[in-house]
């Protein structure tokens, strides 16, 4: 009932936010220097192309007229239309998104075990030889670039070794796996770091819990209380840092997918911006935010499902 | 000691027990006993070593500290023992409750399954049987509903809640010693007055020994029938209760006695007021707060509030020293924070000499400025950390243009010296300094600015009872020599009564009575006064009843 | 912990360095210098062709090697590490201050500028960092003034953010209540008891962010977004050099370890500054 209720509230607050983001997706495009017609008819159209595209795309309009056409076509599922591709965003996105949502979902896989084993040796033993290494090891994680470490990887495993295929994105799942296990292992390789730092101060900080005394002084094992008390209680901090993550990895998946070319919603993206496909910047801008909602959304009601306290 | 005791083995002995942390010695040598059934307290303030000596007791020092000595139960070495007999004794026969019950419930899981827990560890019970008994426990620790609460969360159960849950939770599997570690500090009084009274059953029904550490004698006078007092690690004394109160032999126990509020008279406080146009006079005051909704943020507030003063009336006449009692929550802060205007008054004013402090503006609030300061509750915080505290006692003075800032400066060693503090201290950091040193730093910035009207708001309820003596009588000998008007807010009705004129009790946002203080604490009228005086865990008269003095 | 009746002896002073910072300032430093020097250490033109020398491996004319238009690759690396530098130091402090300024106001007053700091703030962690960036970048075009405008506007909502949440405890502790009863005026309040207290956090987080801002930088300069070639910048040469990597993977490699240097420096600061300040928290 509490969890209902919580879910109502959030639903209401996120009106507000998709209305906010509908507002900043559509001044995007007119914060373009110079005269959008002119932008989305390209650099050799005449002077008539350009009027027409005006009354075609309601540019002639006033901004709130134009702001509520937009909000109407969104309503409708209608998120432009492509000039590259000539096709409309919304076909587009679908045709794209598949590969990057199989990514995300790999990299999360990939991060989350040794993050979960690396924190826990860490915390073992506060200042220890294993916490001191896995620390530097972390920092270190945290500089590397990813463009920088996909090349290196795609070079030394892909083309030296031929381990790994360095393009593409294959067909059938094991092919994807395949396919996908170098861009993954860069971006997780970037990700367990964050991970693993939160993981541990959270572990740390509950080690020294006053509850974990008072089960200690009801004669629990140090297995027990570390199962049954400090994980559970540590794991809601770095629950919330994995939904940002995943947002951010979302946004990350641009970078990863451009250097293996993986046919996913980032390659999608720069090569819009390149193209200067307006439209198709927009259309995924949308849809990158719709998602990192939603994301948040699902982490706020696991962590509501696990601790009682935030079900007020 | 040297009184000869029953014959039979002590539950528990501690002997020769010292515990090192780090390069000092936390514990020094420290030994006792304790019989079966019995209830010992450990009374010490803080730093003496009590609480570590019960963590050692239980196994449960930090992994750096170092215990020798000898601690047996029933004839068993503690301290030689493997951690997994520790944890077959922990929770099975001995069990330990703590200072801050809030914190030391997982938040994660149900009351009834905590309680649960240990006895389905220990006694090889069923889950169902388990849970089962834990509600029986529930309803043994006098907690309403227990079907239903022990389906709770800790964060669903009020302060006295959750430490009767932490009781219960001890006492499931049955142990023969409960070590009770502050159990009650940090509760209001009437709720104090019914966990001892809890503890008092347990140990008469259950044949439950207790050892009870506490800062506070009075509590531990109580309930105990033998004490045991420690200063910096070591004991100091130990004896039956009523030898150590009436015929203390150290003089750290004298002092300790001496400073309790109950047993401590101030001088010169007892004027009668003069009969004149009150310097300060609440009318007919309401606070109250919005309930804060984090939906559309402050946007849609629809109306619902919370009346945190209701319709206070309230006069204080200058020279006067007026005290306000109240539990947490009764409204007592937010009375002394609209006065000095950080709260505003939803209905009624507040007039200082006839005029209405919040109708103040430009010089004539300034003016006010000067007459009301106010001394805060917390040491460390009401210091801001990052300024000598010289600086933070001049402040004031240069800020109002009284003096620049070089006079200024010397105006304020001027003041540390008043209020005791060598000048030394001068360019210290507030976190270099001591707790009550703190709180001398916080009246002496109050009285920069030579008020008219001080109020003081809990300003000892984080300090020793030692301090707490010391800067009353500080507080006391300031308010003479400079004539200052005094309003003093206190959770504690003993120290409100040994100080203040008259009394002004407050519950749930509404005075419930006023009056002297001298009258209120002898013959109070209403019930939760009557309730609160009643619950003062007292050391008794000064002069006991003869029947225990020997002849 | 000492005990009431006696007078704690002088504390220790709690400026001694961790290893980290040592670190740190050894990199920082480093790279600092060869920032400035730059030009005089570099034994060649940073932008010289030399088609004779093209993609040749690392050797004592060229200790980097050259890349695909025989441009020495160690001299490029140090002339790209003043853009990089300048790039960690200017894309931090705009946001740093505006929204240290806005988190300072929008925590103490409160209110309706609170209500709309917060709405913003919802709004901004709705997009993907990058993808905002990104996409701002985009419109605006191409370049190094358009990624920094578009960090500023994206960046300063985080700092705000912080510096808010810092406020708003500070707001409530006996210090600044005193402050009020004593009457200090507002601004006074602000910059001379909530600030000092606030501003530990925010520096340490300017210093992590200083690395994700390298990392940004370098990884638009990659995507063609940020830093234009021929400009020396480090992600423009490792996306220069992506195409050969298989001939010459000297193109990509130093460049990319310079990258991790800086950022390692930065990281060691914040460590350090972060391990300070809970020594000097504990102390």
């Amino acid at each position: 009932m509490a969890l209902l209720q919580l879910i109502a509230r959030r639903l209401i607050q996120l009106a507000g936010v998709l209305l906010g983001i509908s507002i900043v997706t559509f001044l995007l495009l007119h914060m373009a220097p110079g005269d959008p017609a002119r932008l989305l008819a390209g650099d050799r159209a005449s002077a008539e192309t350009i009027a027409v595209i005006r009354s075609q795309y309601g540019l002639d309009l006033p901004l709130w007229r134009q702001f509520l056409t937009y909000l109407m076509n969104l309503f409708a599922g209608d998120i432009g239309q492509s000039l590259r591709f000539q096709r409309p965003v919304s076909q587009l996105i679908q045709q794209f998104m598949w590969p990057t949502l199989f990514l995300t979902v790999y990299v999360v896989c990939l991060a989350v075990p040794p993050t979960v084993a690396l924190a826990i040796m860490s915390a073992r033993k506060p200042g220890g030889t294993a916490d001191q290494v896995i620390r530097l090891i972390g920092i270190a994680g945290l500089t590397i670039p990813v463009f920088w470490l996909g090349i290196m990887m795609s070079r030394l495993f892909g083309v030296s070794l031929g381990w790994f295929p360095v393009s593409g994105y294959g067909v059938g799942i094991s092919e994807h796996l395949h396919h996908l296990f170098l861009p993954a292992l860069s971006t997780a390789i970037w990700l367990v770091p964050v991970l693993t730092q939160s993981l541990r101060a959270a572990l740390i900080e509950k080690t020294t819990a006053d509850f974990v005394t008072a089960a200690r002084a009801q004669g629990a094992s140090e297995r027990e209380i570390f199962w049954r008390t400090i994980l559970p209680n540590a794991v809601l901090p770095t629950l919330n840092l994995l939904g940002v993550m995943v947002a951010f990895m979302i946004g990350g998946a641009i970078i990863v997918e451009t250097i293996y070319a993986v046919p996913g919603l980032g390659t999608l993206m720069i090569g819009a911006l390149l193209g200067r496909d307006y439209y198709v910047v927009q259309g995924l801008t949308l849809v990158f935010a719709m998602s990192t909602v939603l994301v948040t959304l699902a982490v706020d009601l696991l962590t509501a499902f696990i601790d009682p306290r935030v079900r007020l | 000691m040297s009184r000869t005791e029953d014959v039979t083995r002590p539950l528990l002995e501690v002997e020769n027990l010292t515990v090192g942390l780090g390069e000092f010695d936390a514990v020094k040598a420290v030994s006792f006993h304790l019989q079966p059934g019995e209830i010992l307290g450990i009374v010490g303030e803080s730093g003496s070593g009590k609480s570590v000596t019960c963590r050692a007791a239980m196994g449960l020092l930090p992994g750096a500290a170092r215990a020798s000595g000898r601690v047996t139960l029933e004839g068993r070495d503690l301290l030689t023992l493997g951690e997994a007999d520790w944890c077959a004794i922990r929770g099975r026969d001995i069990g330990m409750i703590f200072q801050n019950p809030a914190s030391h419930l997982d938040p994660l899981r149900r009351i009834g399954k905590q309680i649960a827990a240990p006895m389905v560890r220990h006694l090889g019970i069923g889950r169902r049987e388990g849970m089962r008994r834990a509600i029986q426990l529930l309803d043994d620790v006098g907690i309403r509903e227990p079907e239903k609460r022990a389906r709770s969360y800790p964060h669903e159960f009020s302060g006295g809640m959750k430490q009767r849950a932490m009781i219960a939770a001890a006492i499931g599997c049955g142990p023969k010693l409960l070590i009770a570690d502050e159990p009650t500090t940090a509760l209001d009084v009437t709720v104090q007055a019914r966990i001892l009274g809890l503890l008092k059953d347990l140990n008469r029904e259950r044949g439950l020994a207790i050892i009870l550490i506490s800062h506070d004698l009075g509590v531990v006078a109580d309930i105990c029938s033998r004490v045991v007092v420690m200063r910096h690690g070591e004991v100091v004394e130990q004896g039956p209760i009523d030898d150590v109160i009436n015929r203390p032999q150290h003089p750290y126990t004298r002092l300790l006695i001496d400073s309790q509020p109950s047993r401590k008279t101030y001088p010169g406080t007892k004027t009668e007021p003069e009969q004149a146009a009150p310097l300060l006079s609440v009318e007919k005051l309401s606070v109250s707060f919005p309930v804060r909704r984090d939906l559309i943020g402050g946007l849609a507030s629809n109306g619902e509030s919370f009346l945190a003063l209701d319709g206070i009336d309230l006069q204080i006449a200058a020279g006067e020293t007026v005290g306000i009692v109240g539990e947490s929550g009764s409204g007592k802060s937010t009375l002394a924070r609209a006065i000095i205007r950080q709260n505003r008054p939803s209905e009624g004013a507040i007039r200082l000499d006839g005029q209405d402090v919040h109708a103040l503006g430009g010089d004539a609030l300034t003016g006010f400025r000067r007459r009301v300061q106010m001394v805060f509750q917390n040491p460390y915080d009401s210091l801001n950390p990052r300024m000598t505290i010289a600086e933070a006692v001049a402040e004031p003075i240069w800020r109002h243009g009284l003096a620049d800032r070089r006079t200024a400066q010397m105006q304020a060693n001027e003041l540390l010296e008043m209020v005791e503090l060598p000048r030394a201290l001068g360019d210290r950091m507030p976190r270099q300094l001591s707790g009550g040193q703190c709180q001398r730093v916080g009246l002496a910035r109050a009285l920069a600015l030579k008020p008219q009207l001080l109020i003081a708001d809990e300003i000892t309820s984080a300090l020793d009872v030692t301090t707490q003596a010391q800067i009353l009588e500080l507080l006391l000998r300031l308010q003479r020599e400079r004539a200052l008007t005094l309003l003093y807010i206190s959770h504690d009705l003993s120290v409100v009564s040994g100080i203040c004129q008259r009394v002004y009790v407050f519950k749930g946002g509404r005075i419930v009575e006023n009056g002297s203080a001298r009258q209120v604490l002898s013959a109070p009228q209403d019930p939760y006064t009557q309730e609160l005086v009643r619950s003062l865990a007292q050391l008794g008269p000064v002069n006991p009843a003869p029947v225990f003095l020997p002849v | 912990m000492a005990n009431a009746s006696t007078l704690p002896e002088a504390a220790p002073p709690v400026r001694g360095m961790t290893l980290s910072m040592m670190v740190a300032m050894a990199i920082l430093g480093g790279w600092l210098f060869l920032a400035l020097t730059g030009p005089l250490i570099a034994p060649h033109e940073p932008d010289a062709i030399d088609i004779m020398n093209m993609l040749s491996p690392p050797s004592a004319e060229h200790w980097f090697g050259t890349d695909q238009v025989g441009r020495d690759i160690f001299s490029r690396v140090l002339f790209a590490s003043r853009v990089d530098l300048f790039l960690c130091v200017i894309g931090v402090l705009p946001p740093l201050l505006i929204g240290t300024t806005i988190g300072l106001l929008s925590g103490y007053f409160g209110g309706v500028v609170d209500s709309l700091f917060m709405r913003v703030y919802d709004l901004t962690v709705a997009f993907p960092f990058f993808v905002l960036v990104l996409a701002i970048v985009g419109v605006l075009g191409p370049g190094l003034v358009n990624f920094i405008i578009a960090l500023t506007l994206v960046g300063w909502v985080s700092y705000a953010r912080l510096v808010r949440a810092e406020v708003l405890t500070i707001r409530e502790s006996e210090y600044i209540q005193a402050a009020k009863c004593l009457g200090y005026p507002p601004v006074a309040i602000l910059t001379r008891h909530v600030l000092p207290n606030a501003i530990g956090p925010i520096i340490a987080y300017a210093v992590s962010d200083a690395v994700l801002v390298m990392l940004a930088g370098a990884s638009f300069g990659f995507l063609g977004m940020g830093a234009q070639p021929p400009l020396a910048e480090w992600g423009v040469m490792i996306a220069d050099g992506q195409a050969f990597v298989q001939q010459a993977w000297w193109i990509c490699l130093f460049p990319g370890l310079a990258a991790i240097s800086l950022g390692l420096g930065f990281a060691f600061l914040g460590d350090g500054l972060g391990q300070m300040q809970r020594r000097q928290a504990t102390a």
